[in-house]
């Protein structure tokens, strides 16, 4: 077992393309590091460097304590995961399971109860003598789990598993995935676009956008304080409202307590969390709230709790509340909201970074 | 899952298979069809009288020791030519599939050869190795090898042979490389992270994954060298010396054309039929089992 080590690590291709730039982080032993960010951020060019399939061209990455630079894939003691499963079509299950084994000399006997124990573990026993194009999406994705377990790797690398399979199977893994790497303790570094797939996995979240870090931190940690505009609208769904706050123009129409707070001459950005808008029912100390008035244009009832869509003092920026429980509004109508204090988000519009109230 | 037009017209469907069934019998069945009526038939020299035979055509062939050395040569011919082009090919494409710089042009010349007609490739092979005027050939003399394709048969059949295998590169290459190409680069990576060295990769991945292309070049190359390499051995040896690069085709062609035996190439063009026909039913058979799609 060990744990990973990135220190300044950085991509350039040739042309000068920096995909990846100053990425430091350490996922302990044992531990579960979920990189996330859009597409292009260079989350899965930063996997495939420590799977050694892409050069290093700045930093150093370490996987238990050893340098591994220079080290070929095959001598990095890591297995991966890919996205497309890349299982060898032409063999049985049995023998894509087996097949790292074989090539390191491992004796039949041991392979044998290798694969039994992973198949075991996967419920793959029924299935070890078809071919990968005899399985299911779901089946496959254990095919390629199991052949990664077989080997008993120093650290599992998993570049988006499970965005090929519906959103069904995709809940079901994930859980299945999670509780397999809590069951073996090894350290895993998990790429993926989805931030709710990043939430429910990671021990550690790496939150990246263009080719850097904007935060690392414990999922909630970061749910609850984002570092950058980034994060704060990439984590969460719905996501984070945003409102703009120039100290020129004063506080946009419909709020109401904002004047206090700290905005910079430049401007800020103003983050509440769809589920810290309350219904304003109608007290009439403010204390430590703002309240918020908006222009309703749609109203979802989901059982569990209820979505207003509506504009801010009409003509504002589209906000999104989910209140718990059923709220009533009639569409069109103007309704009032509260946000605790203690709740909101300040941001620097122009570097992005957070304002600490 | 298998997709079905279905038509509401009754004779719609072989109308439009009509074309392709028409070229198919017009060209091959009727053809064939004369080749077997021809071969029970033997003709006086001047075609004035002509007698139904039966097999007498195929006795006599079957007789004649200049059949079995010419099914030697296209035994020896097809297995050389078949074994180097696929050979050859393959590791052209090995190395054109890597990262080369130039690798475009490097493909685009390897493609060029198909392009030249065989009775082309046979007299470009000629002039190069003709042994007084031809520059490799008089190379050879100046570094003391007594090449000559006109008089040793051991000779004309390497230089028929090259030519044929030089031919026959840019069709395999081209298949080999799209078939190179089709498989997946995670595949290859994966195979790298469970501890495969690249000789490895090629022969427990690469290489089983292109048993299909395989397949059906090896198939193809064989009807290659039985039938299209006519033009080379023409143009280069004639089927000489001493009938040394008389092929089954060539020999068809020199009994009935040239030798005016009509009845008796007519046979040897039936038997030739068989094999070839053989020859694929059995590589389907048995080849095809061990070939993962």
């Amino acid at each position: 077992m060990a744990g990973v080590l990135l220190n300044s690590v950085g991509k350039t291709y040739a042309g000068n393309i920096r995909a990846v730039s100053d990425i430091s982080f350490a996922v302990p032993d044992g531990g579960f590091c979920v990189l996330v960010g859009p597409s292009g951020c260079g989350k899965s060019t930063l996997l495939r460097m420590i799977a050694g399939l892409e050069t290093i061209t700045d930093g150093e990455i370490s996987i238990g304590g050893r340098v591994v630079n220079q080290v070929e894939p095959m001598h990095r003691d890591i297995a991966m995961v890919f996205q497309n499963y890349a299982l060898y079509p032409h063999m049985s299950v049995y023998d894509n399971m087996a097949y790292g084994l074989r090539n390191r000399k491992t004796p039949e006997p041991e392979i044998a109860t290798r694969v039994a124990e992973a198949a075991r573990i996967l419920e793959l026993e029924p299935f070890l003598k078809r071919r990968p194009k005899q399985l299911s999406g779901g089946q496959r994705q254990r095919v390629a789990m199991g052949r990664a377990i077989v080997r008993k790797p120093q650290v599992f690398l998993f570049d988006e598993p499970l965005s090929n399979l519906d959103a069904k199977l995709r809940g079901q893994m994930r859980v299945e995935i999670k509780t397999l790497q809590r069951q073996l303790g090894v350290t895993s570094v998990y790429v993926t676009h989805d931030q709710l797939e990043a939430m429910t996995l990671a021990d550690m979240l790496v939150v990246m956008n263009r080719g850097r870090i904007e935060q690392i931190g414990e999922p909630l940690y970061l749910y609850e304080n984002p570092a950058t505009i980034f994060v704060a609208g990439f984590i969460g769904a719905p996501p984070m409202n945003m409102i703009p706050l120039a100290p020129a123009t004063g506080v946009p129409a419909g709020i109401l307590g904002a004047e206090t707070l700290p905005v910079p001459p430049t401007g800020a950005i103003l983050g509440i969390r769809p589920e810290h808008l309350h219904l304003d029912r109608g007290e009439t100390a403010l204390g430590d709230r703002l309240r918020l008035e908006l222009k309703i244009d749609a109203v979802e009832a989901v059982g569990a709790e209820t979505y207003f869509y509506g504009h801010l003092g009409s003509t504002g920026p589209r906000l999104v509340v989910r209140e718990a429980g059923r709220g009533s509004a009639s569409p069109h109508g103007i309704r009032a909201f509260t946000a605790d204090r203690t709740q909101i988000h300040l941001f620097d519009k122009v570097s992005g970074n957070r304002i600490e109230l | 899952m298998e997709k079905r037009a279905v038509f509401s017209h009754k004779l719609l469907p072989y109308a439009l298979l009509a074309p392709q069934l028409l070229v198919t019998i017009v060209f091959f069945y009727w053809p064939a069809a004369q080749a077997v009526y021809q071969s029970f038939l033997i003709q006086d020299a001047f075609g004035i009288s002509t007698e139904f035979v039966w097999f007498e055509n195929y006795q006599m062939l079957f007789s004649e020791p200049a059949y079995y050395g010419a099914l030697l040569t296209t035994a020896l011919f097809s297995t050389a030519v078949t074994v180097l082009s696929l050979s050859l090919a393959l590791i052209l494409a090995v190395e054109a599939d890597k990262n080369l710089t130039g690798a475009g042009l490097y493909k685009t010349l390897l493609i060029w050869p198909y392009a030249v007609a065989p009775a082309v490739a046979g007299v470009l092979w000629l002039f190069m190795f003709q042994p007084s005027l031809g520059m490799i050939g008089r190379s050879l003399h100046a570094f003391g090898f007594n090449w000559n394709p006109y008089l040793n048969s051991g000779d004309a059949f390497t230089l028929i042979t090259a030519a044929a295998v030089w031919k026959q590169i840019s069709y395999n290459f081209l298949f080999f490389l799209a078939g190179l190409q089709s498989i997946p680069k995670s595949l290859i990576e994966a195979a790298a992270i469970d501890g495969a060295g690249s000789t490895r990769r090629f022969w427990t991945i690469v290489f089983p994954l292109l048993s299909p292309t395989a397949f059906y070049l090896l198939t193809v190359n064989i009807v290659y060298v039985f039938f299209d390499t006519f033009g080379i051995i023409h143009a280069v040896t004639r089927g000489g010396p001493a009938g040394a690069t008389t092929t089954l085709v060539y020999k068809v062609f020199s009994d009935g054309q040239a030798g005016g035996d009509l009845g008796g190439s007519a046979a040897q063009s039936v038997i030739l039929m068989l094999i070839v026909i053989a020859l694929t039913a059995v590589q389907f058979r048995f080849i095809e089992r061990k070939v993962t799609y």
